[in-house]
């Protein structure tokens, strides 16, 4: 709860870092400066109060880098919802139209290609580098605000650590923190040490929350971005979705049948649409994960530092295997787990480039529920947050795959007296159970004289003639501008 | 050191002398003078100590409110609840504040918001003939009762707009109010006023809005049904029938539920089970026509002859007591049925969350640290003015819909509200907020249910099962016995459990 307190006040900004040392290794500053480019984006943000209509159109801008053949890096949020994008370099007065070639919302990274090839005379790949030790001195490229050429600020390395991102509001990867001068603007731009990149700068917090506190992408996350996708598909972060407790507690490791010697985790649930169900049970212990020994507090040691045992699943891909030495009803035992993606957490995340799916039906519109819809609506019945938060750890999903929500009301005569399901979370229509969007829409498409729907909870029911809605189709088309009544696909551009 | 203490005998003389001087007297003068002023009124100064839900062990600080009492016939003073819930002094003043007396509580109705408190010594009241009760009716002018400091009585005119049944401060509850617009201003920070109508108690404050001047009164049927109770043996309190309805206003749904040549009625939503209701086989679904002769119209409400439309609930709550029996006509399929309906309270300890709790101390089990809990709505409420986003989200959750819990048996939903670190409880600080299913296999119904539960470790260690993350944690049964003295001591507990 707390943190999605803080998550809004992250700004997302654009960071240029100069660097004022001389290269080494790396790129010279010169051909640096020429491999950078400022990213215009006209986007789209999808309306979900009237889902039929295209949206609102914004834009912002940001900081892209040349990271590869005919290949632009920079953040997702600079580039999500795009509609048109276009990339100026400095010294060249031509604007080169690109597109998006992958976007990773999950940890905010994004490729764009460049139709043009005359962008890319002069450049070079800019060089990776790896994690830049804490104190040393890192320099941030970018377009912030405050002016129109590119701006080089420079800081030191405050820390490393995992932290939350905010694109997406439910992931969490490492990140490095620095405090060099951050403005917005500039999310995308490389930050530099030697000549050689060691992080993108993606967000920090706005000015009345903290001071000189930006963070960046560290290298591993990008690289792990650039491996994800070498098969032409972003697969996603692989996820193990299952929470673990520690075995401090001597009567605890005595019940769970550990000796005394500080090693391996409990596990306290497993997510039913994860891929551990069905290898793991609350009440296991973890004993090590592909070789590595797990202390009791759920840590394990990797590269001289001491992380979270479930961390070792960011590393992987889909596909890839986890071996487990786990301890069940006190007897040894090993699986190998195949990683993918569970599919709930993403109602809870931010999510773009996509059209909002909805039905309409006599003047009711029905959404499902996710983050965006909660972000664009502001829902009074506690019902709609409570099962938002639990949907995946009370696994809400199992009986309801989708939260499909009454949001709204055109107001017609046919529908005067149900303003009282407004917010309402759907359970069946006629007595068959209807928990996703496309239920809804096929029982609206089966024949019958009334449409009985139930919500959840003890209220009444919503009763609509077949007759009525029939009747009042087209004059509800009509006088609330609704270009069609449903949309089933999120991916429907 | 001189000079202070001479001022200090000083200033003792001139305090002392009056005090002795007119309170010697004022013993020997019959008790009706001190009324002369304001008959039938007295002050009520009420000391409360409310629990410490989050503490359950220990009290929070004394407080202190004030009211105006009215006397009435055999001597007895009525209050709101409110100014009494938790009290562990009460005393009354006379108008001219020369003669108190100690009184105790002899009935109270939290829902109803009404208490009647009797004086410790009767002679108090002597002289007083108490103030007889009346309805009032919409556009009658009102007195509101106030005393000056001086004594004296200060009265505000207002008329009455409107009678209707709204909600009262417990929640949940819900009765008859009348509605008076009158600009008061408010003296000695009284929490009760009488309402007074030629002479007559028409009913007390309940709330008073200044922004719009509008004074909500507990009204006289209310009263009257309070203190016929309150004559009884036990007090019963106002019953329900154990439903809840939905208006059938759109036409769509009277279509739907084939009321076409019928007029009113309301849609029986959800029955409470063991409720009045279930019993006298009314069934989600029905559509409830007439409640003892009275037909009730599509928005649930039926025609009072003092008060015009308005809702059932006054009907069925505050004209009639407990165990009264009523007639009910209902649609259930096409097909008209008779009903007979035994009203019941619903007592606050039949909900799995108790909606409130005064005068009580709250339960608690220590387990090596554990602080177990049941759940109720005043625990939710420590969480302050915005305990209903700021509480815990699954205690909530349960609290918001515990009706809709099929009850299974289960009295109480036992929860650890929070872990006192000590040696028995390492790897577990951090625990909180999460709801008990049982110990050592023993499904927990109640908090009294954890003592035979203990009983049932198996190789000397308690297995605690939790419905949220870890789902389960263990403790060293005989550590746990040990730990607790020094518990005690460290956290200053005067008691390792409270058990009812």
């Amino acid at each position: 709860m707390h943190l999605r307190r803080i998550l809004p006040l992250l700004l997302l900004v654009l960071i240029c870092n100069s660097h004022g040392a001389s290269p080494k290794n790396g790129s010279t500053p010169g051909l640096i400066r020429k491999s950078l480019a400022r990213i215009s984006n006209t986007a789209q943000e999808p309306n979900y109060r009237q889902p039929w209509l295209s949206g609102f159109t914004g834009g912002g801008s940001g900081t892209g880098w040349v990271v590869g053949k005919n290949r632009i890096l920079t953040n997702a949020h600079v580039v999500s919802n795009a509609r048109f994008l276009t990339l100026e370099k400095e010294g060249d007065p031509k604007k080169y139209i690109a597109a998006v070639e992958f976007a990773a919302h999950d940890c905010d990274l994004a490729i764009l290609k460049v139709q043009d090839e005359n962008f890319f005379q002069g450049t070079i790949p800019l060089e990776l580098g790896g994690i830049p030790e804490i104190e040393s001195e890192v320099s941030v490229y970018g377009y912030p605000i405050g002016g129109e050429r590119l701006s080089v600020t420079r800081g030191v390395v405050s820390r490393i650590d995992f932290r939350p991102y905010a694109h997406s509001a439910i992931d969490s990867h490492l990140s490095i923190q620095i405090d060099a001068a951050i403005n917005p603007g500039n999310s995308g731009g490389p930050v530099l040490q030697d000549g050689k990149v060691v992080g993108v700068a993606f967000q920090g917090f706005s000015g009345d929350v903290a001071q000189n506190v930006g963070y960046m992408i560290p290298i591993p996350v990008v690289r792990r971005f650039l491996k994800d996708i070498e098969d032409g598909v972003y697969d996603r972060y692989m996820d193990l979705s299952i929470s673990t407790f520690n075995t401090l507690n001597p009567a605890m490791r005595k019940a769970l049948g550990l000796s005394n010697n500080d090693r391996g985790v409990m596990v306290s649930s497993v997510s039913s649409a994860g891929v551990c169900h069905g290898f793991l049970k609350t009440g296991d212990v973890i004993l090590s994960v592909d070789g590595l020994p797990v202390a009791s507090d759920g840590t394990i040691e990797l590269d001289n530092d001491r992380i979270q045992m479930t961390e070792i699943a960011e590393r992987k891909f889909r596909g890839d295997t986890i071996r487990m030495e786990i301890l069940r009803d006190r007897t040894p035992m090993e699986i190998t787990v195949p990683l993918s993606r569970a599919w709930p957490f993403t109602m809870q995340a931010n999510q773009f480039d996509i059209s909002p799916t909805y039905v309409l039906f006599g003047g009711l519109l029905f959404q499902p529920l996710s983050r965006n819809l909660l972000s664009s609506m502001q829902f009074q019945n506690p019902r709609i947050h409570y099962l938002f938060e639990t949907f995946v750890p009370k696994e809400v999903y199992n009986e309801h795959p989708e939260l499909i929500v009454l949001t709204s009301v055109l107001p017609d005569p046919i529908n005067t007296y149900l303003n009282e399901f407004k917010e309402g979370i759907v359970e069946s229509i006629n007595d068959t159970p209807a928990r996703t969007l496309k239920d809804i829409a096929a029982a609206f498409s089966k024949p019958a004289e009334f449409y009985v729907i139930r919500f959840l909870g003890n209220g009444r029911p919503l009763v609509l003639e077949r007759s009525a809605v029939e009747s009042a189709a087209e004059r509800i088309r009509s006088r609330y501008g609704v270009l069609r009544d449903q949309n089933l696909e999120e991916n429907a551009h | 050191m001189r000079n202070s203490l001479h001022l200090i005998g000083f200033i003792g003389f001139w305090t002392l002398a009056p005090l002795h001087l007119f309170s010697a007297p004022s013993a020997s003068t019959s008790p009706s003078t001190h009324f002369a002023a304001a008959p039938n009124v007295v002050r009520v100064a009420v000391t409360s100590q409310a629990y410490d839900f989050s503490r359950p062990w220990s009290k929070r600080a004394p407080i202190s409110k004030r009211a105006l009492g009215v006397v009435l016939q055999g001597q007895r003073v009525l209050v709101t609840a409110e100014c009494v819930a938790n009290a562990t002094y009460v005393e009354l003043e006379t108008p001219d504040g020369e003669s108190k007396q100690a009184a105790s509580v002899e009935a109270v109705d939290y829902e109803a918001n009404l208490a009647l408190l009797k004086p410790d010594n009767s002679e108090f009241l002597q002289g007083q003939t108490g103030l007889p009760i009346a309805s009032a009716s919409a556009n009658d002018t009102l007195s509101i009762w106030q005393l000056e400091p001086n004594g004296k009585l200060m009265v505000s005119k207002g008329q009455m707009t409107t009678a209707e049944v709204t909600r009262y401060p417990i929640d949940e509850s819900a009765f008859l109010i009348y509605r008076v617009s009158v600009p008061l201003q408010m003296r000695d920070a009284s929490a009760t006023l009488p309402v007074v109508k030629d002479g007559k108690l028409a009913g007390l404050m309940l709330r008073y809005e200044a922004s719009s001047n509008l004074l909500d009164v507990i009204p006289a049927p209310v009263v009257q049904h309070f203190l016929k109770d309150a004559k009884g043996d036990a007090y019963k309190g106002f019953p329900r029938m154990g439903l809840a309805f939905s208006g059938t206003r759109d036409p769509q749904l009277r279509r739907y539920l084939g009321l076409n040549g019928t007029k009113g009625g309301v849609l029986v939503t959800q029955t409470l089970p063991d409720g009045p209701a279930a019993f006298a086989d009314i069934q989600k679904g029905d559509v409830l026509l007439e409640i003892d002769g009275q037909a009730i119209d599509a928005d649930g409400n039926y025609a009072d002859p003092d008060y015009g439309t308005i809702s059932l609930g006054h009907l069925v709550c505050t004209k009639h007591f407990e165990n009264e029996a009523i007639p009910l006509k209902v649609f259930r399929s096409g097909k008209l049925e008779n009903k007979t309906l035994t009203l019941a309270r619903r007592r606050p300890e039949q909900f799995l969350s108790e909606p409130y709790i005064f005068d009580r101390a709250p339960g608690y089990f220590i387990l090596g640290g554990f602080v177990l809990q049941e759940l109720s709505r005043p625990y939710l409420k420590e969480f302050g003015s915005e305990w209903s986003r700021k509480a815990p989200m699954d205690l909530l959750n349960l609290d918001r819909t515990q009706s809709e819990i099929p009850k299974g048996g289960k009295k109480r939903i036992v929860f650890l509200s929070r872990v006192l670190p000590s040696d028995v409880t390492v790897g577990y600080e951090d625990l909180r907020h999460q709801v008990v299913t049982s110990i050592n296999d023993h499904p927990l119904s109640s908090l009294s249910d954890i003592p035979e539960a203990l009983k049932k470790a198996v190789g000397g260690i308690h297995k605690v099962e939790l419905s949220g993350d870890p789902h389960q944690v263990f403790l060293d049964a005989e550590a746990v016995e040990k730990i607790g003295p020094s518990l005690m001591r460290a956290y200053r507990l005067p008691a390792l459990s409270r058990l009812q």
